[in-house]
């Protein structure tokens, strides 16, 4: 957001950005280069540098990509002939390497103030922090805002200084901005995605101050704005859970040392973890467990549901957390995890229950979010569990007789999955209602809170669906729904692709959940052990 | 919404929208039968104000993945597939997850058999993991090389190896819970030695020295670190709160006010807590004590085996010593069993069994027989009553009826007896005078009907025998324990002989009407009261008889005139009118 303030750095920013060739040699972390990636060159940022046998090995970010898509490159892939773009000259390298004290803010501010237009309310100012125009950004997209960044040092980085605090600038959404998509525009913001996820400015992208985000995240909450929790580097290579193998997507705290092994072997049923295969192997020996660790709620022919308070299964859930972190960016294990309620779904087969997904749920949502964390593990994801998981959210909330909706922010993935479910859920709801009343069975006229109660869905949640599908019109002085042919098209083709694949859709069978809320007394909520 | 007003206002002037409501009830509609005027409209969606924060807003998504190219694309799709265009569904690109190349089939072998019903589950993680310490590749070569030096019988196995490794981290931990922050040296062998017993049993124990210099070695390559490969908590340190490793920490203590109320509920939970305590400590007391009979029981079992093994030892020993009824005591005898109580409805039930259709008389009970039997019955289940509660009351005295009733009158010495006297043949020693009468001076009767508390009573009937002529007494206890002696008849004997003058002095000598006027009853028509009628009224008092009178008055006067001061004069001068 905070395109003005965007723009007006962008006049200064060119300057700023020293460009020029480079070698290996003097390659260093904070360089953007391009990287070839899939066939083409992507410019990619260097977050750190490890040698590996001699070799110089990159961890690269590629600008405006998922995060999840990070990787360590050999130098062969950097593409040299082209100029590359150093880091701010004041960006305190080395230290950043440590990040550690944030810098006096004398020394680095001046050249940030003039085109600053946020009160700055603290004298203290991580150095790091310091903006850095990068001008290239500003063609990339189509977007007048253009927000300050500066480069990433280090692999780790910086705590955010207490100047974090301030001010969302109020997005004045000028009229003349020319936007992609309209519908975008509340939920997309301007910001270079490249910028954010290095936090270069947290000002503009935080709006909570690090007290602010820990007392948040201390009261339940286990997502997570701040920047630096989410800016750091992959830690393991490999993941051997299960079946399967596969490449975690972001960091998560697993004991450090298992960063220098090749596989982190996880056992499927506890989640427990080893660097070595050797340790896993006896564990397997030993390991009893067949299943979550808690009572089964739901059962239907090819899914079970397990309940797990995050008190009584300390280690199981931590274990899960550190699990699903490796693929949820926001995700936060600052804090404990005896708020929670886990509710895990498994396939199953001789071996036990198998995790596919699951989701968390705070014990007392403040906020009255159904939904904490949600992960489908990379191994099951695509086939349909996803939004099983979410339509057991919601049945879940139905149960309670609460309306519900996930704890923001949402990752790309977990967006895609809601809005799809959303869609499917409002159009479901629509249709049985046409069909009733042309059954001469109620009104013909629902209303926007009406939908939210049959589908537990929060009125915000339903009203974004409708807008989003273009929905919600206006015909003769009056508001309409409109069940559009793409909406119906799509419903068809659902259909269609259920019938080719032999499929019955996957669903929640209401009766098969054997479930009541779950009370707790205030003490079992959680605040201490 | 500006967009939206302004393109409104361009398009069709007419209209302003107004605000959607979410209460309302909306129509449902399809695309066609919409107007193709409002269709046009409908290019300018309203945005509606849906009430989030802009900045709430935002967080929806992460800032940082708002414009990731991905994502972006795959919105757009879904976009345009709303509005109706024709575009393929795009996924976000994510590594993807591969088959491992692990024999899984081993590791995981088939062992989960679903059960029929739900499952409820509350084992947790360190329940069912078994030995948390893992032999890795160091360990193993350490174990290889120990076990070649052994021969074959006293191999360690890796379980065992695991087990004592384990034993020496948890000591450690428990010994030296700092040990992340001080560095303290690694713990001696001695110091695991003290909680070993808790960890391992005896064959375990003979590798543990063995092996506690591989554990100690391994612990000083570590920095005296845990070989468990842990997660990092907080230290308490500054560091923490930077550190990305660090997760999990615990949550503040929230403060809880503190009211009255809150107080008195947790005093009532300590209360509640304490009662259970001790009565789960009685329990327990008890059980003890159970088990200590149980104990008792069986050492006597077992002497009565031994006693009998003894016994047949003998026997076998002296054939010739045959008794009937030896093999008796040999075994446990069972108990007789005890004679079937008759019930009253055991004839109720026989009747019905009778299916053969047989007439049986003989068996059935003449109503008189059962009345009979009824009665006797009853009288015995009364007999037992009774029976029953003296043996409650035993050693107990019924301190409640005795004040309601008199007491039996057998005692002696409670009631009136005749006088009666006695001589006896000797005059008795004075010590044993008291012993001699059987006539009611018996003190020790009186004690003893005392020790049984018959002897109190607060009120006697008035019991007037047939003795009434005859002097009699009883002697009976007070309050405080005064002895009382009633007299009853007592007349005096030589009234007759007493001179009638002195008699008639006593004669209204009665202590008992002292308030009451005398009246003398004398016949009037009596010669001598005649005679003193006859002197008195005519004549006039005599000369001494009036000067006595009155110097008796003038005193009285006197010392009235003392005690009331002027009045007195008054009155002085009064006796002189009146003489």
């Amino acid at each position: 957001m905070a395109p003005r303030d965007g723009s007006q750095e962008r006049t200064g920013t060119p300057d700023t950005v020293e460009k020029g060739m480079a070698t290996i040699n003097t390659l260093r972390i904070g360089v953007k280069a391009f990287v070839e990636k899939d066939g083409e060159k992507r410019k990619a940022e260097i977050l750190s540098i490890q040698r590996k046998k001699g070799e110089p090995n990159y961890y690269v970010h590629y600008e405006e990509f998922n995060k999840r898509l990070d990787e360590w490159i050999p130098a062969s892939r950097l593409d040299l002939s082209q100029e590359v773009e150093w880091p701010q000259p004041e960006a305190p390298t080395k230290k950043s390497q440590k990040s550690t004290a944030p810098a006096p803010k004398s020394a680095t501010l001046p050249k940030q103030t003039a085109g600053q237009k946020h009160p700055r309310t603290s004298n203290t100012v991580a150095t790091s922090r310091k903006n850095s125009e990068s001008p290239e950004l500003s063609t990339t997209t189509g977007n007048a805002a253009k927000p300050a960044r500066s480069p990433l040092v280090g692999g780790k980085e910086n705590r955010p200084g207490s100047d974090r605090s301030i001010s969302v600038i109020a997005p004045e959404i000028t009229t003349d901005t020319p936007k992609g998509e309209d519908s975008e525009l509340d939920l997309v913001d301007i910001q270079d995605a490249a910028a954010a996820a290095k936090a270069s400015n947290p000002q503009h992208q935080a709006p909570y101050s690090r007290e602010e985000e820990i007392e948040k995240l201390r009261t339940g909450g286990s997502m997570t704005q701040n920047q630096t929790e989410i800016s750091r580097v992959r830690n393991l290579g490999h993941i051997q859970l299960g079946a399967f193998e596969m490449e975690p997507w972001y960091f998560s705290p697993y004991p450090s040392t298992f960063t220098a092994a090749e596989t982190v072997y996880i056992c499927e049923f506890c989640l427990s973890y080893f660097d070595s295969n050797q340790t896993f192997t006896r564990h397997r020996a030993k390991c009893t467990l067949l299943h979550p660790p808690g009572n089964e709620i739901y059962r239907d022919s090819s899914v079970s549901f397990f309940e797990i308070d995050g008190r009584r299964q300390r280690r199981w859930c931590r274990n899960l957390c550190l699990l699903s972190k490796l693929f949820l960016d926001h995700k936060t294990l600052y804090y404990d995890v005896d708020p929670f309620l886990f509710y895990c779904m498994t396939t199953r087969d001789e071996h036990g229950c198998h995790l596919v997904g699951y989701f968390s749920k705070e014990k007392e949502s403040a906020e009255g979010y159904n939904v904490a964390c949600i992960l489908t593990l990379p191994q099951y994801q695509r086939k349909g569990y996803g939004k099983l998981l979410i339509a057991f959210s919601y049945e879940l909330s139905k149960r309670e007789g609460k309306l519900g909706s996930p704890e923001k922010p949402l990752s790309d993935l977990g967006l895609l999955g809601y809005r799809a479910y959303w869609a499917e859920t409002v159009t479901d709801v629509l249709l049985d209602h046409e069909k009733n009343s042309k059954d001469g069975k109620g009104s013909s006229e629902i209303s926007v809170e009406e939908i939210g109660a049959l589908s537990a869905m929060t009125t915000n949640d339903v009203l974004h669906t409708l807008q989003n599908l273009n929905m919600l019109r206006y015909s003769k002085g009056q508001h309409v729904i409109v069940l559009t042919e793409a909406v119906l098209e799509a419903k068809e083709k659902a259909k269609a692709k259920e019938k080719a694949k032999g499929l019955t859709k996957r669903r929640i069978e209401p009766a098969r959940l054997m479930w009541k809320p779950p009370v707790f007394t205030a003490s079992s909520r959680t605040w201490n052990w | 919404m500006t967009r939206a007003t302004t393109a409104a206002a361009l398009g069709s002037q007419r209209i302003r929208q107004r605000k959607l409501n979410t209460r309302n009830g909306l129509g449902i509609v399809r695309e066609d039968e919409l107007e193709p005027i409002d269709d046009e409209l409908q290019r300018n969606v309203p945005r509606i104000d849906t009430g989030i924060e802009k900045a709430e807003e935002q967080q929806v998504i992460p800032i940082s993945s708002a414009l990731e190219h991905h994502l972006q694309a795959a919105l757009s799709a879904s976009q345009a597939a709303a509005i109706g265009g024709k575009v393929a569904q795009i996924y976000i690109p994510t590594p993807d997850a591969v088959p491992s190349s692990i024999d899984y089939e081993k590791l995981y072998p088939l062992k989960y058999k679903q059960p029929h019903s739900y499952i409820r589950f509350s084992s947790t993680v360190e329940d069912v993991a078994g030995c948390p310490y893992d032999l890795d590749e160091e360990d193993e070569v350490f174990l290889r090389s120990m076990n070649k030096r052994k021969n074959a019988s006293t191999q360690c196995s890796d379980v065992v190896f695991e087990e004592i490794m384990n034993c020496f981290e948890e000591t450690a931990q428990s010994q030296q819970p700092w040990a992340a922050v001080d560095s303290p040296p690694v713990i001696s062998y001695e110091t695991t030695e003290e909680t070993m017993d808790d960890y391992l049993d005896y064959a375990q124990k003979r590798f543990s020295k063995e092996i506690y210099e591989h554990w100690k070695t391994r612990r000083l390559e570590a920095g005296n670190k845990s070989l468990i490969q842990g997660l990092k908590f907080e230290t308490g340190a500054d560091t923490d709160d930077a550190d990305p490793y660090v997760c999990f920490r615990r949550r503040e203590v929230r403060q809880i006010r503190k009211t009255r109320g809150r107080d008195a509920h947790s005093a009532e939970k300590l209360k509640k807590l304490r009662k259970e305590l001790e009565e789960s400590r009685e329990l327990l007391a008890m059980i003890k004590q159970r088990e200590l009979h149980k104990r008792e029981q069986l050492e006597v079992e077992r002497q009565l085996f031994e006693q009998r093994t003894n016994l047949r030892q003998v026997k076998q020993n002296l054939p010739d010593q045959y008794k009937q009824g030896d093999e008796d005591i040999l075994i446990n005898q069972k108990p007789k069993k005890k004679p079937l109580e008759i019930t009253q409805r055991m004839p109720n039930i026989q009747i019905p069994r009778r299916t053969d259709g047989r007439p049986a008389e003989s068996d059935l009970l003449h109503l008189s027989e059962w009345h009979a039997e009824r009665e006797r019955e009853i009288s015995e289940a009364i007999e037992e009553k009774i029976r029953q509660h003296q043996k409650w009351n035993e050693g107990f005295v019924d301190l409640t009826k005795a004040p309601l009733t008199p007491p039996s009158e057998t005692g002696t010495g409670s009631t009136f007896r005749t006088a009666t006297t006695e001589y006896l043949p000797t005059p008795p020693a004075s010590v044993s005078s008291e012993h001699s009468g059987d006539g009611g001076m018996d003190f020790g009767t009186v004690n003893a009907n005392k020790a049984e508390s018959v002897a109190v009573r607060y009120a006697s009937p008035s019991y007037d025998g047939p003795c009434h002529s005859q002097p009699s007494y009883r002697r009976r206890f007070g309050r405080g324990g005064r002895l009382l002696i009633d007299r009853r008849g007592m007349r005096m004997t030589q009234k007759e002989n007493v001179d009638s003058a002195i008699a008639d002095r006593y004669k209204y000598d009665d202590d008992d009407d002292e308030n009451e006027v005398p009246r003398y009853y004398v016949d009037p028509f009596d010669t001598a009261s005649m005679v003193f009628r006859s002197r008195i009224l005519p004549g006039q008092p005599t000369q001494a008889q009036m000067q006595a009178m009155r110097a008796q008055r003038e005193a009285a006067l006197a010392a009235q005139a003392a005690n009331h001061g002027n009045s007195s004069t008054r009155s002085s001068r009064q006796p002189g009118s009146d003489g």
